[in-house]
């Protein structure tokens, strides 16, 4: 992973593990965010790929920490992330409160402000039910 | 008297591999390596657009006189795709360790369909790949990896490892790390790192389940490095799978009669 200090763009963001019950080898993950970066006109930095153990989300965690020296992030899929609603709205709150922008390449959706993330959270915890309950389906109410 | 199917060398090298987590050997083919290092040298002088050098090791260690951190990448880029298109690299590659990787791994094995190769500049942050364990980035266990490097390495111009017995007190307590950062991991390991010191003419096997990485080397030199994965081409495989990662290289003559036989069929109950 290259970790430029000075030069902005928005840093890539892989997984290494199954995505909604499927597996996107990660370079094709990477061929998706390129493209997605490239047809937007964003400079895109090397991705970080998230590590395999389940819950784990240590490297969006590292991505997230260098969010001062990065325009924002892109990430392969909305799907990568938490599946906790409030650790989800805490992801939102450290990209929005220093002025940058969270991308999912594979949805062509961006959460550039807080009137973004309703929408975002309509379809996580949608997908969520559908998929047997994981989520607190009250959530839905 | 106790028996055993390994010879003595062999078991030798397993124990001191499973103890340190790594060995550091010399290099089994010097000619491929050097058939290497020239063909990088040469790729390198042809993107500077520089005569060759008259020393090798010298140019390779002082390149950062010749390349901004900011044209590094696309050099980078330039010499792996010279590389991987060489069809004679990557048998080069696996006969600098064909004894060792078959006494570490078996004698039946996938390798990485591409080498990689890392270049760090003095002073640089732009390519430094942080403490991590590839395994937990969707690498098999079952996989080692080779690392060559085609200079002197030593000290932050070299890697780290994390040595067996505090990688098992890291493991225990990574999740508590959780919301934290990886330098924040890095920090709390940093007394127990080993960094290699590993020269031109020899190779590193490391176990990558093992933490890893390196750090801005602080050294007046480049390193530069190769590194590819080998693993049982039979064993279990993670999200690094056979085709778009791996290829076996040494499969034998009864796997693919096995691979290639059928009962013979068409009876009735």
């Amino acid at each position: 992973m290259s970790r430029p200090d000075t030069d902005r763009g928005y840093r890539g963001y892989i997984g290494s593990r199954p995505l909604r019950g499927h597996r996107v080898p990660q370079h094709v993950q990477n061929l998706v965010i390129r493209d997605y970066a490239r047809r937007h006109g964003l400079r895109f930095l090397l991705s970080a790929t998230e590590y395999a153990m389940p819950g784990c989300y240590l490297m969006l965690d590292d991505v997230l920490a260098g969010l001062d020296r990065l325009d924002g992030v892109i990430a392969y899929s909305l799907f990568m992330l938490p599946r906790r609603p409030p650790r989800r709205a805490a992801i939102y709150r450290r990209v929005l409160d220093c002025g940058r922008v969270l991308h999912f390449a594979v949805e062509g959706i961006v959460i550039a402000g807080a009137a973004d993330v309703p929408a975002v959270e309509d379809m996580m915890r949608i997908d969520a039910a559908v998929a047997g309950g994981t989520t607190d389906i009250r959530g839905l109410g | 008297m106790s028996w055993s199917f390994h010879d003595p060398d062999e078991q030798a090298l397993s124990r001191r591999f499973l103890a340190a987590g790594y060995v550091v050997l010399p290099v089994e083919d010097l000619g491929a390596l050097e058939r290497i290092r020239a063909l990088l040298v040469e790729r390198t002088c042809a993107w500077l657009d520089c005569a060759p050098p008259a020393e090798p090791q010298g140019f390779l260690d002082h390149i950062h006189q010749r390349v901004e951190p900011a044209d590094l990448n696309a050099l980078r880029v330039a010499l792996i795709g010279a590389l991987n298109a060489a069809s004679w690299a990557r048998p080069a590659y696996y006969a600098l360790a064909r004894r060792a990787l078959t006494v570490l791994v078996g004698n039946e094995l996938a390798m990485q369909r591409r080498l990689n190769l890392s270049i760090q500049l003095p002073g640089d942050a732009g390519s430094l790949l942080p403490l991590h364990a590839d395994v937990w980035a969707g690498d098999s266990p079952f996989e080692l990896v080779l690392w060559v490097p085609l200079v002197d390495c030593r000290a932050t111009k070299s890697m780290f490892l994390l040595p067996p017995a505090a990688n098992a007190r890291l493991g225990a307590a990574l999740h508590s790390f959780a919301g934290r950062t990886v330098e924040d991991v890095y920090r709390s390991v940093e007394p127990d790192l080993e960094w290699l010191e590993v020269r031109y003419g020899q190779v590193l096997v490391f176990n990558q389940t093992l933490a890893h990485g390196n750090r801005v080397n602080q050294e007046p030199e480049t390193r530069w490095s190769l590194n590819a994965r080998f693993k049982g081409v039979f064993t279990p495989y993670a999200d690094k799978k056979l085709g778009e990662f791996f290829e076996p290289i040494t499969l034998r003559a009864a796997s693919r009669i096995g691979l290639d036989y059928r009962l013979p069929g068409g009876f009735d109950e």
